[in-house]
């Protein structure tokens, strides 16, 4: 099968540029990404834009981009991303949201309930839980992170450009001060969002790896208590990030929800 | 020439396993290595040493701030402050410095510099830093905002100690409705304003524009020499000629009888002190955004060694070490000052876990042999 095509189109967002992935046709999906993973169309997006019409904007900050002036908190992106929607003209979409992006997507459900129709989240930050505390990734070097983000450390090299020069150095650098920015402290999570989350009113998938060690499933489970009517999957044996780590089972998982 | 005696108040008591077994003396060294009962006659030992170097005639004793770490045991240089403003009679009091981002209320500092400054009778030299990466760590402050919230705060507090109250302050992370320091700070305009810093080009220019005292702190003298040309250049920009004392040099030198017997007394403080009380990974040394993408693409072209990885001969050959005869420290001093284009004023400490009796012997030649030489050499 050829690859699904996307291109690519940068959007005026008020006074922010961003770039924005496209793909595929149909009802639209806003993919929110994860850290590392910014402006990178990878083989989950080829699979979903079968189905939807894929928008993967870069958030601000990430992938190299410079984190504008008016970004502090995760609630910023909330806005930003429903002047992104504004932009693009959609009064609505399904958002899906992995890692910091599914504590993106879920503060904007439920800012904006009526703008989210479905709403999936994947190994979301967000919440503190005790009792399973999000790892202190910053005080750790790249190859004890990795470990923590992945089950199949072989898969994260999807992520990785083929060199690492001094362009993809200074991109990381820059957004792992962004990540810090939004993330130091409270360290990943907003203590606002658990009451918040029963405002949410879209149906809510939430898939989680077994063996996530950043967001533990603990962390899935209390966005299933905190969001009416959400369902929690969770994929043995895999890591943080199943829509890289398990492309096939996590589409089997999340087509079929988003198609409702 | 001006002579200043820091001390950093290190923990010397680290365990034996402390090499295999801890990665960092700072942020997640175990504080029950920390034993208050042997901390009571450390602390007294540590201000009797910066007593007497006013006794001795120092110009100047100098305390700093740093959190949760083995390597210097003072998370408020203005408690230490305190302690020596009424046990010393002419020394200034540098306190080098207080880290404004550390601060949740940076008019705290304001207020505690002009209280000390109002005791000592105008004594106090008020350093400003931003402490270092692993405090951001150990005291859970965004880094990224660090040097921000450094520039605000210095900009409140330089208000505070020369505008009428009260008045309002509205700026993005601190903001008061009156600010209305009492008391107000007895020097004039207000007390000395230091910089030690690891000498980003940012920093240095920031300095000069606003004709602060800069002095770098463990850095090869490579890099001074350029970033005293940095800071001399600027001068030249804005039109002035820098005053000597507006350039310091933390030469930290160990004297002994002779050049062999000073080797042979401090080597292994010093390899303790870089080795072990300074270890840490570099995640801590330097958090995301804590450096500017500017300085972070020096360091890389550059490449950055710790200076734990040196050896002592690669230290003393950077000249982060200094140690010798009173003779051989005057003749190196001279020597430096010529390299540098001159400075007005040097530090001197005792390294790591020195003993008292090394720590009193070389104050004392230092004092008796080296500062009058070089006084007379370079006066102020």
């Amino acid at each position: 099968m050829s690859p699904t095509p996307f291109t690519e189109e940068t959007l005026g967002v008020r006074d922010t540029p961003v770039r924005v992935l496209f793909g595929g046709k149909g009802e639209p999906l806003l993919f929110l990404h994860g850290a590392g993973a910014a402006g990178v169309w990878l083989p989950v997006h080829e699979r979903l834009a079968e189905h939807f019409r894929v928008i993967a904007p870069l958030c601000p900050g990430f992938g190299g981009t410079p984190r504008p002036e008016w970004l502090d908190r995760t609630t910023d992106l909330t806005f930003h991303h429903a002047d992104l929607l504004g932009a693009l003209g959609l009064a609505q979409a399904r958002v899906l949201g992995v890692s910091i992006g599914g504590w993106m997507a879920a503060d904007l459900a439920a800012t904006y309930p009526d703008r989210v129709s479905r709403l999936v989240l994947v190994g979301a930050s967000g919440l503190s839980i005790p009792e399973a505390p999000i790892p202190d990734i910053f005080a750790l070097p790249m190859e004890a992170v990795l470990p923590l983000l992945f089950e199949d450390l072989s898969t994260a090299l999807a992520l990785l450009p083929g060199s690492m020069d001094q362009d993809f150095v200074e991109a990381q650098l820059r957004e792992r001060a962004t990540m810090a920015h939004l993330a130091w402290n409270p360290h990943f999570h907003d203590p606002k969002l658990r009451r918040r989350l029963a405002r949410v009113t879209a149906p809510t998938l939430l898939l989680w790896g077994e063996k996530d060690r950043f967001t533990p499933v603990a962390h899935g489970k209390a966005y299933e208590r905190l969001i009416p009517g959400a369902r929690l999957e969770v994929i043995p044996g895999c890591g943080h990030v199943p829509p890289v780590e398990r492309t096939d089972e996590f589409c089997a998982a999340v087509v079929p929800f988003l198609k409702g | 020439m001006k002579f200043y005696f820091f001390h950093l108040m290190p923990w010397p008591h680290l365990p034996d396993d402390f090499d295999e077994k801890y990665t960092s003396s700072w942020v997640t060294l175990p504080n029950e290595i920390y034993k208050p009962e042997l901390g009571v006659g450390l602390y007294n030992r540590y201000l009797d040493e910066l007593e007497y170097a006013d006794q001795l005639g120092f110009d100047g004793i100098c305390v700093n701030e740093h959190h949760q770490n083995a390597y210097g045991t003072m998370p408020s240089p203005n408690i230490m402050a305190a302690a020596l403003v009424r046990r010393t009679r002419n020394a200034k009091i540098a306190i080098l410095g207080n880290g404004l981002p550390l601060r949740g209320n940076p008019l705290r500092v304001a207020e505690e510099i002009a209280m000390l400054d109002v005791m000592s009778n105008g004594r106090i030299i008020s350093g400003f830093v931003r402490g270092i990466g692993a405090e951001y760590f150990s005291l859970n402050l965004d880094p990224t905002e660090s040097r921000d919230r450094f520039h605000e705060a210095h900009d409140l507090i330089i208000r505070a100690w020369t505008e009428p109250g009260p008045f309002a302050f509205d700026g993005k992370f601190y903001k008061y409705k009156y600010v209305n320091l009492w008391p107000r700070p007895i020097q004039k305009p207000h007390p000395p304003v230091w910089l030690p810093s690891m000498g980003s080009l940012e920093t240095i220019q920031w300095a000069a524009e606003r004709r602060y005292p800069f002095c770098s702190v463990f850095t090869p003298v490579d890099n001074i020499k350029r970033m005293f040309g940095q800071y001399r250049e600027h001068c030249d920009r804005l039109g002035y000629t820098p005053h000597p004392e507006q350039l310091g040099f933390a030469a930290g030198p160990y004297v002994a009888e002779t050049d062999a017997k000073a080797r042979e007394e401090i080597e292994e403080h010093v390899m303790w002190f870089f080795k072990k009380s300074f270890k840490m990974p570099l995640e801590f040394l330097m958090p995301p955004g804590y450096t500017t993408e500017a300085s972070l693409r020096t360091m890389m072209a550059q490449g950055f060694k710790h200076p734990g990885e040196m050896s002592f001969d690669e230290l003393e050959k950077v000249g982060m070490v200094m140690y010798g005869s009173p003779k051989t420290v005057i003749d190196k001093l001279k020597d430096r000052y010529r390299e540098l284009g001159g400075f007005g004023f040097i530090i001197a400490g005792t390294a790591g876990n020195t003993p008292h009796w090394k720590t009193v012997k070389s104050m004392e030649l230092l004092a008796t042999e080296v500062m009058p030489v070089l006084r007379k050499e370079f006066p102020t």
